[in-house]
């Protein structure tokens, strides 16, 4: 989430919350701060009139009959105050340092007195999210390769039902200097720190680790930080606050408006500001990929930084082609260069090169060029995205040379509103590779994806990693993604366009119960676009495109209709197509399904 | 065609363009990815995938040819695809002696013996390059060096061993399976080292067909590919690459096209040619000579045989297995070497025999063909049956599954009957120490029933009835337990990991290690062990299980040729299958006694696994449960 992002991209946040930690600390990033009049040209100015000249009005006849005027030996019964923040605090309004909805020192709602000897206005803005997940799945588990849980275990699928537990804590300490009500403030430092605690359970060994030895149980945690930037603003371009800013560290960033190509809290350095009123908004960016914690899925700043870096160029129009439209053009350049050496996550797996294909490690680089919409004409909202991505892999896991990257990516989602009713459908399409030994892999795969589109965490397939049994260390689709690409993981796994592409048609509605209870619904038929690769990694003829139909619904609580209790509960199933039944034990197991239960308390 | 309309209508139906729609949606690309023809009938029509004489003097000059270029000093040896040596060419100045050295920090088994002559690394390479491929798989001995370490793939930390660890034990020159010098040209023939992990082991195709291999050395060492990351340039590879051109194996079969478990297989790494082998030098011209290798091949050179002929020692069954397109192997006289027939042992009898090869063969013809190209192609395997004291009761094969499976089958099904029986501990406790040759040394046998004992804290174990599978005797062969994991101790059966080589892998080759070095110095005998129950040597990957009927143990059944899960399930349902025919109590061991149930050093040990997708005809998987 960009700060000062145009209004409509707040969109991405307006996905359900059962969401990873990653997704969480990205939700946890400072809301915008509405471009508004007054308009100013700099902090030290004097505020003007545009007008000029102040308007004249006649004043009123004095009614003899009203509370007479005060006399001027009385003392006045309110004193002066050195800022309009603390005006309230004249009228006899105290705060208290747990509500968040009532003037806070702690929330940035008036400058925070320890900072007084530093000059005026500075804030603290303190923010504590904790997010607590219980899920239950249940997926295709190969039984252990050396050793199986049970005797009798003498074919390669085992009992597959899996469980989560992952408490999140996250903590946002932010220092901004400025006016934080009307115009960007001058400075923000903010760190986000996440504290997870995790624990899997698997019925199968090596389901969870590597070593069978260590059983079919796994604790973990980490301390992730998140965050941790300054945010310099750099000047403003004109009397509407109109800015350049410069951020650097840290800091959370989306590609698109739904997160199709690159979410990530990476190590970056970005440009970003606004023209015209805000109908301009650009973003220039490098970003370096900061390694993942494997079962948090945090930021692990313990291991060197990853040898990726993307540089991006984007450039959104506001009501553009209609009012109401915001249109997105991007550019982003992605070079990886983890070609040599091994990467074995927390657990044990090869993650970099994946194990897949010839196991030679390999560097690429790629340029996706997207085009976005966002907003609505007329009743109609429309969401859109399309992508091409055009580069070259130096050693392709196949074809065992180089290789053309030639892939594309296209999504839209239209929906409209009825009352207390949205119904949406959606049609996406991943290019997929048709034949993995030649010398172009035309299989779209984007940096890091974190897709809001077709139910997203609630649905089947974008929230669980199916595992390619038998296909190598690689997941047919990964955690919280869309795309079928074969990567070892979505977090530290290289990009792969040697892949069998989606195509996803789907239909959902969300419903407004009440105010504070929605729910929602959403149905995708699911297939590949071609099974080539998949066919060379199992060493399995004609293998279906048909994956199947995800189904999946999902309540979402909000008791005091804030954002400050939520509780989200959700149920996913993949009901099997010939693809799926061909590839694994469903007909024996049962459908994959996935049921979570998500607490998120925010302060 | 509804659907892909489909795909292509959707986007354009929002203005949206996308390149790749057009091309990409089919299922089925042009070179045979997905669903594709029958693989090719074999054995290949008269006349067609043997080499001539003219063909092994090519191969030899188009090798010496890029030798040459390389100021090297090769020995080359072609093979046909049973392992008739068809020509021994030292190049003038070849050193004579080369040494085998893993590269590791091994001291043991094989590793350091730098006395042997360079003929026979020629001979061990060329026969690995002829008996692992077949006509719908082509791989080399850097293949073989990639399934046969403690890491699949070598390098990559805590994976389990190779698919085919243990291999490189096989086609020994005191096996009874192999024939020799003195049988003509009936195959398969022996090897003097076993099989080769060296690079320089590279398949010969003719008209579409295996007909042979190359193998040289021109750099001295027997070694192995440690890590497969990389791209390496071997001096022995690229001399044989170029002696093969011509006669290269068609790209669509060859090992980089074949994945087990996601990972492709390598055929060969840099390639590339000094010499020009289309201009290479005739023949009569070369600077070197045709040599005799007393017990392997006579000097000068001689044509191959057609495979799947009677001269060729293999050929179609014309008896029961007809009607399933079984081979057998045959002796000079046309007579099945292996018929069924009735146990030593008076227990299992020449028709239930029958009826567990015939059962195990139809499982093969159903099943999914883990590394043959086109995909699609059912397994290609032999099979193998013997009795409780390791005499072989029958032996059967699908026509094309390659020829090292016939002596690995016989190997897996001894050893699961051998290592089941109740004698086992007390027979290997007989058994004369491994004398190693360089350093000399002994390697005690009974040693090692010692430590198993103490492993799985079973002090009647290998004598208490446990049903073991050649799976299961791996685990507890591994230089590392669990398989592949680290650090962990070594399998009870294994070399510690850190003396431990492809060269120098515990009781495996303790067994085989004197017969084996005494085989290189001339001696003829038959019998590798000192034991008939594993007379050809013991192996230790997956594809056997013992059979038994109503608690006896009556022998076992062991099958090589394609992946391992795959010769699992062929052996494992093969016989299940069977024992609803025979159905007088023969089958399999009963669950409560199989290996499974036994749990070393808090890991549990496997029985069998049968593949993933096992049938290329259903969508059913975990075919063998309950059985």
């Amino acid at each position: 989430m960009t700060a000062r992002r145009p209004p409509s991209t707040a969109r991405a946040g307006r996905r359900t919350l059962l969401c990873t930690a990653l997704c969480l600390a990205v939700s946890g990033a400072p809301m915008v701060r509405a471009q508004t009049e007054p308009p100013g040209e700099a902090q030290t100015i004097e505020l003007k009139r545009p007008q000029g000249q102040p308007l004249k009005y006649p004043l009123p006849p004095i009614d003899p009959a009203q509370v007479p005027a005060p006399l001027p030996e009385v003392r006045r019964e309110s004193l002066p105050v050195p800022d309009r923040w603390r005006i309230m605090e004249g009228l006899g309004l105290t705060e208290k340092w747990w509500d968040p909805y009532h003037p806070n020192v702690y929330k940035a709602d008036k400058p925070f007195p320890p900072f007084s000897n530093w000059g005026h206005d500075w804030f603290l803005n303190v923010g504590l999210i904790s997010d607590s997940l219980l899920e239950a799945r249940r997926l295709p588990t190969p039984v252990g390769a050396q050793t199986t849980e049970r005797p009798g275990e003498i074919d390669v699928f085992g009992q597959g039902r899996q469980s989560t537990i992952n408490q999140n804590l996250i903590a946002s300490v932010a220092i901004i200097q400025g006016d934080t009500t009307f115009r960007p403030p001058d400075y923000e430092f903010r760190l986000v720190v996440a504290v997870n605690g995790n624990r899997s359970q698997a019925e199968e060994v090596r389901a969870l680790r590597i070593d069978p030895r260590q059983g079919t149980v796994r604790r973990d945690g980490h301390v992730g930080v998140q965050e941790a930037f300054v945010d310099k603003h750099l000047r403003n371009v004109s009397t509407r606050y109109d800015f350049d800013s410069l951020r650097i560290g840290i800091q959370p960033f989306i590609s698109d408006f739904r997160g199709f190509v690159f979410q990530d809290n990476a190590l970056g350095v970005r440009l970003f500001g606004t023209r015209d009123n805000n109908r301009w908004q650009y973003n220039l960016g490098w970003f370096r990929r900061i390694e993942k914690d494997t079962n948090s899925g945090l930021n692990d700043l313990g291991l060197p930084l990853r040898r990726d870096d993307s540089l991006v160029a984007n450039l959104f129009r506001q009501d553009f082609p209609r009012p109401g439209h915001t249109t997105q053009f991007s550019v982003i350049y992605n070079v990886n260069r983890e070609g040599s050496g091994r990467y074995y996550n927390r657990n044990g797996f090869l993650e970099r090169p994946a194990v897949f294909g010839d196991g030679r490690g390999h560097d690429y680089r790629v340029l996706y060029l997207g085009l976005n919409g966002d907003g609505h004409f007329g009743p109609w909202n429309l969401s859109t995205s399309l992508y091409a991505a055009l580069g070259r892999d130096n050693h392709s896991p196949f074809a065992q040379r180089p290789n053309r990257i030639q892939a594309a990516f296209a999504a839209a989602e239209l929906s409209r509103d009825f009352d207390w009713l949205r119904l949406r459908s959606t049609v996406l399409v991943a290019s997929g590779d048709k034949d993995p030994f030649d010398a172009t892999a035309t299989g779209f795969d984007a940096i890091q994806e974190n897709p809001q589109i077709a139910g997203a965490d609630t649905s089947f397939w974008i929230r669980q990693a199916v595992p390619l049994v038998g296909g190598g260390g690689v997941a047919l689709s990964g955690r919280n993604g869309l795309l079928p690409s074969l990567r070892s993981s979505k977090d530290s796994g290289q990009s792969n366009f040697v892949n069998p592409g989606l195509v996803l048609l789907g239909v959902g509605a969300d419903v407004d119960l009440t105010p504070q209870l929605r729910l929602l619904g959403n149905i995708s038929k699911l297939d590949f676009v071609n099974t080539s690769v998949l066919s060379v990694l199992r060493a399995q003829a004609g293998i279906s495109r048909d994956i199947g139909v995800d189904v999946s619904a999902g309540l979402q609580y909000r008791p005091f209709q804030t954002q400050n209790i939520v509780l989200n509960a959700s149920l996913a199933m993949l009901l099997p197509g010939k693809g799926l039944r061909q590839l694994y034990d469903e007909d024996q197991r049962g459908p994959q399904y996935s049921l979570l239960l998500n607490l998120l308390l925010t302060y | 065609m509804t659907r892909k309309f489909l795909h292509c209508l959707v986007i354009p139906a929002l203005a949206l363009v996308l390149a790749a729609c057009g091309s990409g949606s089919g299922s089925n690309a042009p070179s045979c990815i997905g669903t594709c023809a029958a693989p090719p009938a074999s054995p290949p029509p008269a006349g067609l995938g043997a080499l001539s004489v003219a063909d092994v003097q090519r191969v030899a000059s188009q090798a010496v040819a890029e030798a040459q270029a390389r100021q090297a000093r090769a020995t080359i040896a072609v093979v046909d695809r049973v392992g008739n040596v068809l020509l021994v060419f030292r190049m003038n100045g070849a050193q004579n002696t080369f040494r085998i050295a893993s590269g590791r920090a091994a001291v043991g088994g094989l590793e350091n013996i730098d006395s042997l002559p360079d003929s026979l690394a020629a001979i061990a390479k060329a026969l690995t390059g002829a008996y692992l491929s077949s006509d719908g798989n082509a791989f080399s001995t850097r293949t073989a060096s990639q399934i046969i370490q403690q890491n699949f793939n070598p390098g990559e930390l805590l994976q389990p061993s190779g698919p085919l660890y243990g291999v490189q034990f096989s086609q020994f020159s005191c096996s009874d399976v192999m024939r020799r010098d003195a049988d003509g040209s009936i195959g398969p023939k022996r090897s003097p080292l076993g099989l080769a992990a060296d690079p320089g082991g590279i398949p010969l195709y003719r008209d579409g067909h295996l007909a042979g291999a190359i193998g040289v050395i021109a750099d001295g060492q027997y070694s192995l590919d440690l890590d497969i990351g990389d791209v390496d340039s071997d001096l022995d590879e690229v001399i044989a690459v170029a002696g093969s051109s011509g006669y290269a194996a068609p790209a669509d079969i060859r090992a980089d096209r074949i994945t087990v478990d996601g990972r492709s297989l390598r055929f060969t790494d840099s390639t590339t040619l000094v010499s020009n082998p289309e201009a290479a030098p005739s023949y009569a011209s070369l600077a070197g000579a045709a040599i005799a290798v007393p017990g392997y091949a006579a000097a000068g050179a001689r044509a191959g045989t057609q495979f799947g002929t009677p001269a060729s020692g293999l050929r179609p069954d014309t008896g029961s297995f007809a009607d399933l397109r079984g081979q057998v192997l045959v002796d000079a006289g046309n007579n099945n070497r292996y018929a069924a027939r009735n146990g030593s042992d008076g227990l299992l009898g020449q028709a239930a025999v029958g009826q567990i090869l015939r059962a195990a063969l139809v499982v093969a013809s159903r099943a999914r063909a883990q590394i043959r190209r086109p995909l699609g192609s059912a397994a290609q395997v032999s099979i193998a049956v013997v009795d409780s004291q390791g005499e072989i009761l029958g032996l059967l094969r699908s026509p094309d599954a390659p020829v090292f499976g016939i002596d690995v089958a016989v190997q897996k099904a001894r050893t699961a009957a051998f290592f089941s029986s109740t004698a086992a501990a007390g027979q290997l406790q007989t058994l004369a120490p491994a004398n190693y040759v360089n350093p000399p040394a002994t390697s005690s046998i009974d040693a090692y029933v010692t430590r198993l004992r103490a492993f799985i804290a079973d002090n009647t174990a290998l004598a208490n009835g446990i049903a073991y599978s050649t799976r299961a005797i791996g685990n507890l062969s591994r230089p590392l337990y669990p398989d592949g994991i680290s650090p962990a101790p070594a399998g009870p059966l294994s070399t510690p990991l850190a003396n431990w080589s492809p060269f120098h892998d515990g009781l495996q080759l303790d067994l085989s290690y004197n017969a084996v070095i005494a085989a290189t110095a001339g001696d003829a005998s038959i019998g590798c062990t000192g034991l008939n129950r594993l007379m050809n040597g013991m192996q230790v990957f997956a594809g056997a299980v013992p059979i038994y009927r109503n608690g006896q143990l009556l022998g076992a059944i062991g099958v090589s040729g394609d992946g391992v899960d795959q010769d699992d399930m062929v052996a494992f349902l093969g016989l299940a299958n069977a024992a609803t025919v025979i159905n007088d109590g023969t089958g399999n061991a009963n669950a409560a006694i199989r290996a499974d149930t036994v749990v070393a050093a808090g890991t549990r040990l496997r029985y069998v696994q049968c593949p993933q997708s096992p049938f290329n005809d259903s969508t059913e998987q975990n075919a063998c449960v309950g059985r």
